[in-house]
């Protein structure tokens, strides 16, 4: 999932300092100058019986270690099921995941220590277009493949890398099309007329939002209040009293956590009920979610998503077992099916080229498809995915995917329901 | 008309809050020079114990302030006698590291115990109002503030009117002259920092049925604090007040009739203004120390 924590770290990251700014692409800079030759030319890699050391730094502490921590489940399951399988290219694979601390400047000395001293001879991404911006600059510096679970912000794309490929559906701004093309797909006096929408000031939201605001505008869904608030807003009384006054049809907020919750709970004190509701990224937190602002409360709001546990995706089911095994029974976060998928796709592009040659695998996957529990992945040239996420949408308790119907798991979208 | 008074309105509740929260933070620091860091830990730290009981038992969260206010006053103590008594007389800076690492290692205890997730506790009145005069009134938000008021009363009243709180203020004004009189500055000490957590136990059981929170929460709430109580005079109770209601109306005004994406820049600029015409806050009292420097 792109999903909150993402947005969180983004939220921070990206409103950084100038001078942090400038810490940040110096040290970048020094570490590039620091490793002349690119390891894919140090390494003859394939011919080798060692395993293979996958190197990774996540954000296991810090505000977001949430995301982290879930991420390396599903690399840790990705990397025991590939060496139970007899290993990738015949190699036992071993993990080096290091803490970031969720901190920039780390996560470049992390990146830069496991392709230069360790020597590692695959990297897998971190978390959040926060982290994973620079770390991609490190990786793509020294002819490194570097596939990221998180971080679909647009301007990670427009850098003209050719090793970075983000393994998820599509990038930011084309994370509300399904929607968009579901409210398309309505007879025309059931769409909304009206439409709100509220965002978090992040580079994860804002790009959905505002894209969705277009694409429906385009529509004839008339906007009636928009408005952008900061991350660290915990009162959204007053921007909830004014959507009230303006009674939309829909309201669309991007919203990464606290927020989406707080604004929700401030409808309910107000009673507004809107006739559709979609958050970009709150409904996706399962339970925490439906905790957050009441069970009841939940049914029919909408959200895109990455991944869903009953998919009947390659691997998923095995993936979504060996989770519940490990921890309790419990149903995998998203950002460890998208850190999964993500090894995943490092693991077909390896198998496919038959070696570790970092250039080819690259050139691999910007021609081809690749099968992941998400369901296919392709890119573009930028590493930008090409494919449609999933419209989700809670219906009686449980979160359900209703489109694209290939991975949909009921038939229809429900109504919502006024608050209980 | 209506859309002001209701700003207002909530403007001055959403401070009251931030006020409970603020008030043990320039407490500790007027008595100890001690920039507790560990502040917005111990409210989050509050607030979890209070959902773990609330979501087991169904005791109203903000009723159970009554139970956590003399437990964490309690551990308030046993902080001070244990690890913070060892750097008393060092600079704030020296204090500011030590509570950073108490902060931390809550956060650690509680990622590994609770679980890194968001919780929030909902009461049956959470998602409730009050309708007066066409002004909504949340009611989770009016009981906190309630309780804010009276905990903010009381802690007035301590101060102001009893022995122990004479005591705590002329340590607080001049801890070599409060020596001199008879007053064991160790003792006041350990009695201010445990009443200032004290306080936490009111407020992170507020914390918890208005804001939802995780264990990284307390470095937003930290920073909020931090900035009432610069702005209010470190160490002023009265400032606390006035700097948590400075910032619950600029937030509420400024979304109101602009975007709640300045709200953070006003209360800023609100503490800069200040700070450049009144280096010490606005009810802060002026050292010889700073005017020397």
């Amino acid at each position: 999932m792109v999903k909150h924590h993402n947005r969180r770290m983004a939220r921070r990251g990206w409103s950084a300092s100038p001078i942090r700014a400038l810490g940040i692409s110096a040290t970048v800079l020094l570490a590039v100058a620091a490793c002349g030759t690119a390891p894919s030319e140090q390494k003859s890699s394939a011919s080798s019986d060692e395993p293979i050391v996958v190197g990774i730094s996540l954000p296991l502490t810090g505000d977001f270690s949430q995301p982290g921590g879930e991420a390396r489940k599903g690399y840790e399951i990705w990397r025991d099921q590939v060496n139970k399988d007899g290993g990738l290219l015949g190699r036992q694979v071993e993990l080096k995941i290091t803490d970031d601390a969720s901190n920039q400047d780390t996560v470049v000395t992390d990146y830069t220590k496991l392709i230069t001293e360790d020597k590692v001879d695959l990297l897998l991404g971190t978390f959040s277009t926060l982290l994973n911006f620079p770390a991609s600059s490190v990786a793509e510096k020294n002819g490194m493949l570097y596939v990221e679970p998180a971080g679909g912000a647009p301007k990670m794309f427009d850098r003209g890398y050719t090793k970075l490929f983000f393994a998820q559906q599509a990038t930011a701004s084309h994370q509300p099309d399904t929607f968009v093309k579901y409210i398309e797909g309505l007879p025309e006096n059931e769409r909304p007329k009206t439409a709100a929408y509220p965002t978090q000031d992040d580079p994860f939201t804002t790009p959905v939002i505002e894209s969705m605001q277009k694409q429906l505008e385009a529509l004839g869904v008339e906007t009636v209040y928009t408005t952008t608030y900061p991350a660290d807003a915990t009162n959204f009384q007053t921007i909830a009293s004014a959507i009230a006054d303006k009674k939309p049809d829909l309201i669309a907020q991007g919203a990464v956590f606290e927020d989406g919750v707080g604004l929700v709970r401030s409808l309910q004190q107000l009673n507004y009920s809107p006739k559709m509701l979609f958050q970009t990224s709150a409904p996706s937190n399962a339970s925490q979610y439906s905790e957050g602002i009441g069970e009841a409360n939940t049914e029919g709001v909408f959200y895109t998503v990455s991944w869903n546990e009953k998919a009947t995706t390659p691997n998923n089911e095995e993936f979504v077992a060996e989770y519940a095994k490990r921890f309790d029974g419990g149903i995998p976060a998203e950002d460890a099916a998208d850190a999964y998928a993500a090894a995943q796709v490092v693991q077909a592009a390896a198998e496919a080229v038959g070696s570790l040659d970092q250039d080819k695998m690259a050139d691999w996957l910007h021609s081809n498809e690749v099968e992941t529990i998400l369901g296919p992945l392709a890119w573009d040239e930028t590493g930008a995915p090409t494919s449609e996420f999933l419209l989700a949408q809670w219906q009686n308790g449980a979160p359900e995917i209703v489109a694209p119907e290939a991975a949909a798991t009921v038939d229809t979208a429900v109504a919502k329901t006024p608050w209980q | 008309m209506t859309q002001l008074v209701q700003a207002l309105v909530l403007g001055l509740l959403i401070g009251g809050v931030y006020a409970l929260m603020a008030s043990g933070l320039t407490l500790i620091f007027g008595v100890m020079n001690i920039i507790n860091v560990a502040h917005g830990a111990l409210l989050i730290l509050v607030a979890f114990v209070t959902w773990k009981i609330w979501s087991v038992t169904g005791i109203d969260p903000i009723l159970l302030s009554v139970v956590m206010t003399p437990l964490m006053f309690g551990l308030g103590w046993l902080l001070y006698k244990g690890v913070l008594s060892r750097i008393s007389g060092s600079s704030p800076g020296m204090s500011v590291l030590l509570t950073f690492g108490i902060a931390i290692t809550i956060e650690g205890v509680l990622n590994v115990t609770a679980g890194n997730r968001f919780r929030s506790a909902t009461p049956s009145y959470f998602s409730e109002s009050y309708r007066v005069l066409g002004i909504s009134l949340p009611k989770a938000q009016v009981f906190g503030c309630l309780a804010a008021v009276v905990v903010l009363g009381l802690l007035y009243v301590v101060l102001s009117k009893t022995w122990t709180g004479r005591a705590i203020r002329a340590t607080a004004q001049n801890s070599s002259g409060a020596a001199l009189v008879g007053i064991q500055a160790a003792g006041v000490a350990a009695l201010a920092f445990a009443i200032g957590t004290a306080t936490t136990g009111v407020g992170g059981s507020i914390l918890s049925v208005l804001y939802p929170f995780f264990p990284a929460s307390h470095y937003d709430w930290i920073s909020r604090l931090l900035g009432i109580i610069v702005l209010g005079g470190m160490g002023s109770l009265a400032g606390a007040l006035v700097g948590a209601l400075v910032l619950g109306l600029a937030e509420t005004l400024t979304a109101t009739y602009g975007s709640l994406q300045w709200s953070t820049l006003i209360f800023y600029a609100v503490i800069m203004l200040v700070l450049l015409f009144r280096p010490q806050g606005l009810f802060g009292s002026r050292l010889r120390q700073d005017v020397m420097a």
